[in-house]
């Protein structure tokens, strides 16, 4: 249904194309205050692959998504996304690799509310290399098109409907073609209908990005290509198709 | 170096002083700020809590008016003293206090001052030095305008162009200040004495005529009634300075066997050097020459001290002031921590985070300095009308240099100091400020 977002040479070229980054880990443990709050023998995805990560409430789902995301330090074990070392990253080098390589969606949208949404989708503009801004700009655009909100590029974040901003946040999480895809539940905060159709929109970008989703949802875990649930911070059970 | 900034012009030192005050800002923006584009990012938070900026920015510009104020205005008042002494070159009295007799005759402050004689006086005016040797007679008054005696010659001097009307050239008639209140055609009644003190029947049957209105010299001359040294003599029961036989004459020469006495000789040399010929001839046992301009100096010099100390209390101000705007940007910048969380979360380098949050704090900074500055503009206007009203001396505040100087350090010393909240935003943990 998606497609991949445009490059800066070829801007009109937007085609699905395979893609994405394949994820190692082993080892994995996060903690806080002397308690463990993930613990994560081994996962591994391919290129491409979509995972829905369940499990109750405080189990730690977002904690490991985090921690996949380098935004919290692993206390053990190691991270590999496509045959990079994010665990051995530090500071600027993490958030570069965060910049280049991962796009991500948050439960409630995280959106500059007085800023169009063209502007939010194009975040990363702000403070990408010259060179790259132009793309960035046309990718968000793109998106934002494909997503139904191409009436809606200068309206203000703030008078968004609820799918519509987390739309917007799907854009900016796209815009810069990245090989991976992190959504903290990204349908929490929208109704049956908004849901239904991010988590089309999301199943459509199988194949093309590696996609790691924390859910409640039924409907997008059965959307997405692998399950992994997680209780106490541990997986309980192994990796499981959907 | 130091003698190439002396050869500079005065302009070229100040802008070159502002500019220098305004470094370490403009280096800390070119550090942060080179290859971003936050723009949006800053004007999205300055929409978003914009009771809290708009406030901020009040503070910052009540701060910068005050003390932009009472600089405005202390120079607009030492200009002013200085401007209303400028057509006085000299004065000759009685030896006693420079400052009282400055006072009184450049500044019309009541005074009881020992007369010069008829001898004196006639020596004096006869100096070929002199160019216009003017007698005073104080200690009359109508209404709050003090009535002068002198002669057509220093109300010439005065007013070389008179804003209506002629010189008086009778007994009984008067030039007016521009703001004495009266016009041509008026009839005065004068009062002995000044204030509330005032004996308004002293000199009954002796009025005046106003025949001339002088135009605005911006001194308490403004407010004065100048009417002909003898006709004051003859109020007060005197010789009027010329011998019976001269009939009506006004003016000099004078007769020093029939000259009352005067307080003080305001004097117009016959050039610069003449002028400091007559400054060294009359500073005698019997006579005391000033120039009114060296004594407001050294009156403005040991004022000085007390403006020292008043800038440093100032100086103090600005720097609680500096420090509450710290305090407060901090308070603001937690504002917007989930903001920067996400910012980072996005992977944005943090050098562009604290390009933001420093572009934020220092944006509303210069707002509120320039509105600062402005406003201080205004409230030293209104000062300045207030003291004009009140001493008639005019006093014109405008924005200067050393205000601008103050504002400048200002900007960079926030400048410095914002990089505190920016740096402390790169410190604090990305995932429990993005779950806040």
């Amino acid at each position: 249904m998606l497609a991949a977002a445009p490059t800066a040479a070829r801007p009109a070229a937007r085609a699905p194309e395979p893609g994405g980054a394949a994820l190692s880990v082993r080892g994995l443990t996060v903690e806080a205050g002397g308690r463990r709050l993930v613990s994560l023998p081994a996962l591994d995805l391919s290129p491409g692959a979509t995972l829905a990560v369940t499990g109750p409430s405080g189990a730690g789902k977002s904690t490991l998504l985090f921690a996949l995301a380098g935004l919290i330090p692993a206390s053990g074990g190691r991270i590999d996304w496509g045959g990079e070392e994010i665990t051995a990253l530090r500071g600027a080098a993490r958030a570069d690799w965060r910049r280049r390589q991962l796009g991500i969606i948050f439960q409630d949208h995280q959106l500059f509310d007085e800023m169009s949404a063209l502007d939010n989708a194009a975040l990363g503009a702000a403070y990408a290399p010259r060179a790259e801004r132009a793309a960035l700009r046309d990718g968000a655009a793109h998106w934002l098109e494909r997503l139904g909100l191409g009436d809606k590029l200068a309206q203000r974040a703030l008078s968004l409907s609820g799918g519509e901003r987390q739309r917007v946040s799907i854009a900016r999480a796209l815009a810069a073609d990245p090989p991976i895809l992190l959504a903290d539940e990204p349908t929490a905060s929208l109704d049956r209908a908004s849901a239904d159709r991010l988590i089309a929109d999301l199943a459509g970008l199988a194949g093309t990005r590696t996609l790691v989703a924390v859910t409640h949802d039924a409907a997008l875990v059965a959307r997405l290509g692998r399950r992994l649930e997680i209780r106490d911070g541990a997986p309980a059970g192994g990796l499981a198709d959907a | 170096m130091r003698d190439l900034w002396f050869t500079l012009p005065p302009a070229a030192q100040d802008l070159l002083a502002a500019l220098l005050l305004l470094l370490p800002a403009l280096v800390i923006a070119a550090a942060l700020l080179r290859g971003f584009a936050p723009g949006a990012m800053i004007r999205d938070m300055g929409r978003r809590f914009l009771f809290a900026n708009v406030a901020f920015v009040a503070l910052i510009a009540c701060a910068i008016a005050i003390g932009a104020g009472l600089l405005a205005s202390e120079r607009g008042l030492r200009a002013g003293t200085a401007r209303a002494a400028d057509p006085f070159d000299l004065i000759i009295a009685a030896p006693g206090s420079e400052l009282t007799a400055m006072l009184a005759a450049v500044y019309l402050q009541p005074a009881d001052m020992p007369l010069l004689s008829g001898e004196t006086y006639a020596r004096i005016a006869a100096d070929p030095a002199v160019a216009l040797a003017a007698p005073l007679a104080f200690g009359d008054s109508v209404g709050a305008a003090p009535v002068v005696g002198t002669t057509a010659g220093f109300a010439a001097h005065l007013s070389p162009e008179l804003a209506e009307g002629r010189l008086f050239a009778a007994h009984d008639e008067a030039v007016v200040g521009a703001l004495a209140g009266f016009a041509p055609g008026d009839e005065i009644a004068p009062a002995h004495g000044v204030g509330d003190a005032a004996d308004a029947h002293a000199h009954a049957g002796h009025e005046f005529q106003v025949v001339g209105r002088m135009a605005r010299t911006g001194s308490p001359w403004d407010r004065a009634v100048l009417v002909p040294v003898e006709a004051i003599w003859e109020v007060h029961g005197l010789a009027n300075g010329h011998a019976p036989e001269a009939g009506d004459q006004l003016g000099p020469p004078f007769d020093a066997a029939y000259f009352p006495g005067t307080p003080a000789v305001l004097l117009r040399g016959e050039g610069l050097g003449a002028t400091y010929q007559l400054l060294s001839r009359y500073g005698t046992e019997e006579t005391m020459a000033f120039f009114p301009g060296a004594v407001l100096a050294q009156l403005q010099a040991r004022l000085g001290d007390v403006r020292a100390a008043m800038s440093v209390m100032a100086v103090a101000a600005q720097v609680l002031v500096t420090l509450a705007v710290l305090l407060a940007l901090a308070i603001l910048v937690r504002l917007f921590a989930r903001a920067l969380a996400l910012l980072r979360a996005l992977g944005a380098p943090g050098r562009f985070v604290a390009a933001v949050v420093w572009s934020y704090a220092v944006g509303l900074v210069v707002l509120g300095t320039a509105l600062g500055l402005a406003l201080g503009l205004g409230s030293a206007a209104a000062l300045s009308a207030v003291v004009t009203a009140r001493t008639d001396i005019l006093v014109r505040a405008s924005l200067g240099w050393p205000e601008v100087h103050m504002a400048a350090g200002f900007v960079s010393l926030t400048a410095v100091l914002a990089l505190l909240p920016a740096w402390a935003a790169l410190r604090r943990e990305i995932v429990p400020e993005l779950r806040a």
